[in-house]
């Protein structure tokens, strides 16, 4: 297998992917419309806390700050969706129509989460507009846009390889889905819809440690304050280092779920 | 001489382990010659589909050893893939993609050229007859269409050796027909077919050679002729009630041995053949017994099924055409 034929299996196997999840507007519009209500809801609940005279050092305005929580939130849905897809593919069967034919076996894991990573940079640049048009400012400016979709794309990657990998072992949509909830959790025990700042006790210490503050907060930076390499190091190589581990997951799932034919 | 396209040596797949382990095939060898239709023909769960999973790659075998293509199935897996045209009964196909989606996808896998991927899609979607929906989802296509489709795809890189597993299982007598056709069609252009079924009618329509599968041991193999004809005597199966059956076995026995069949009927394979009837009917009209029903029947592929493992193959029979 020439890496030229697997890059392409791979890039068709993402192709079919992104096609899936567009020909299944129930499946991806939660992926979109609950970040954004979630947002509304932060902005109409916790809006106050914007007057504190200390929140300037943290975002401009309360909805500027509501940016990265919601793109989070917004890849996190994705990327489980997708890794759900790829079970449904193991339970229905077109995963062994894969397997009888000569398709690079990475390439099947790769594609599910190429194609995460497209609806990712789809979704950060849907809410970036979205937001901008309620009076968000991106004040690293266009080069903090890339910073905010590569954070998107790379935290799709991270999520996708772990959930996916969670796929390929139990084979089953429900068991994906039904991890749903930690990744939820995992969300709300982070910066991602209040600031750690304002955090105490046990909930602060979780949120500290929870990698998700940290990739939050790298792009919040990128949404509210002037650009500096900080951000990258927290937005772009957190998640990549976590995609780097997650997909070593993935693909050591699909050698072993191979190995036990 | 080449190699037979599909050998089989002592085939062994085993699931589970411990007290636990199912022997889903137990010792299959079998030789598929160049150029032959070659049936596969055994009850739910007799080992069929195991032993085809194994024979393409799906499933590696606990023992044994198969060829395929010339390629060892275990050590030399990507080449039988790459060789081979595979449609599994129970691989789906995306709902979600259109036909001609699908043909595309399935021509990248096997590394056509884009040109040549496109004019083979075309060529494959005209021969099976879905050129007219090749634009729509997939999910929107009948019973009958997804297995013209599922074959489509299973040619598109032009294997020398086509598998499929029950391709008309479920389908209406049209459709069944339709892909009988299509199937002899690629074997009269030179494709090697392993075929499972378990409707007889199938095997018996198809099939160069057959072999019969029970319980993971391939029980009888051979042309269906020969096979029906070593089985020897037709079959008359009459119909009486029960309280008379115990007599009625008793007249049967003077003509011939009882064979299995199908709850609420007697069997007998005539000694003297098709012109013992009469005397059959005396004798049963002399012992008082009613016959409801009598049906005489020449040697089928459920009498070798049925001679060989003491049990027919229950509703295997496919829908009269």
């Amino acid at each position: 297998m020439t890496l030229a034929l697997a890059t392409r299996h791979t890039a068709w196997l993402t192709y079919r992917s992104v096609l899936g999840r567009l020909r299944q507007p129930a499946a991806l519009t939660p992926s979109f419309v609950f970040p954004l209500f979630f947002a509304a809801l932060g902005s109409a609940s916790f809006s106050r806390i914007a007057d504190r005279p200390d929140f300037q050092e943290i975002a401009s305005s309360f909805l500027n700050y509501a940016v990265a929580g919601a793109v989070a939130q917004g890849v996190l849905f994705a990327s489980t969706s997708a890794a759900g897809d790829l079970a449904t593919d193991i339970e229905q069967g077109f995963f062994e129509r894969l397997l009888a034919s000569p398709v690079s076996r990475t390439s099947i894991l790769l594609g599910r989460l190429g194609s995460a990573m497209v609806v990712a940079v789809v979704q950060v640049t849907v809410f970036m507009i979205i937001f901008m048009a309620f009076g968000a400012r991106i004040e690293s400016g266009p080069i903090g846009f890339i910073g905010l979709v590569g954070s998107g794309a790379f935290l799709s990657l991270a999520i996708g390889g772990l959930m996916s990998g969670m796929a390929i072992k139990s084979g089953s949509p429900e068991v994906v889905q039904g991890s749903f909830p930690l990744v939820f959790a995992l969300m709300f025990l982070s910066s991602a819809f209040f600031p750690r700042q304002y955090m105490t006790g046990w909930y602060r210490t979780v949120a500290d440690w929870n990698p998700l503050s940290h990739i939050v907060e790298g792009m919040q930076g990128f949404m509210n304050q002037p650009l500096a390499a900080d951000m990258f190091w927290r937005a772009w190589l957190i998640p990549l280092g976590l995609a780097v581990v997650s997909i070593a997951f993935g693909l050591r799932s699909l050698s072993k779920r191979l190995a036990a034919l | 001489m080449s190699t037979p396209p599909i050998v089989a040596e002592g085939l062994v797949r085993h699931f589970g382990s411990g007290d636990k382990v199912v022997k889903a095939v137990d010792g299959v060898d079998l030789t598929v010659n160049n150029g032959e239709i070659f049936g596969f023909l055994g009850p739910n769960g007799a080992g069929k589909s195991t032993t085809v999973r194994v024979l393409t790659t799906l499933l590696k075998p606990t023992a044994g050893r198969a060829t395929v293509a010339g390629y060892d199935v275990a050590t030399q897996a990507d080449m039988v893939r790459r060789s081979i045209g595979v449609a599994l009964q129970d691989a789906a196909i995306d709902p979600l993609m259109t036909g001609r989606e699908l043909l595309a996808l399935q021509s990248v896998l096997y590394g056509l050229p884009k040109a040549r991927a496109t004019s083979r899609g075309d060529e494959l979607l005209e021969r099976v007859g879905l050129i007219a929906a090749a634009d729509r989802r997939v999910g929107t296509y009948s019973g009958g269409m997804r297995r013209r489709l599922d074959l489509a795809l299973s040619l598109v890189h032009e294997p020398s050796v086509l598998f499929l597993d029950e391709p008309t299982t479920g389908l209406d007598p049209m459709s069944r027909l339709t892909l009988w056709e299509e199937v002899r069609r690629l074997n009269r252009e030179g494709t090697t077919v392993l075929l499972t079924t378990q409707y007889l009618e199938e095997a018996d329509q198809l099939a160069d050679r057959v072999a019969i599968i029970d319980h993971g041991h391939i029980v009888r193999q051979g042309v269906p002729r020969d096979l029906k004809a070593a089985v020897g005597a037709p079959t008359l199966l009459i119909d009486v009630a029960e309280t008379q059956a115990s007599a009625a076995r008793e007249v049967l026995v003077r003509f011939g041995d009882l064979r299995p069949t199908s709850e609420g009927t007697l069997g007998v394979g005539l000694r003297e053949g098709a012109s013992a009837v009469a005397a059959v009917i005396r004798a049963l009209d002399d012992a008082t017994i009613h016959v409801r029903h009598l049906e005489l029947n020449e040697p089928s592929l459920d009498d070798v099924f049925a001679e060989a493992t003491g049990h027919r193959l229950e509703g295997a029979e496919a829908p009269k055409q």
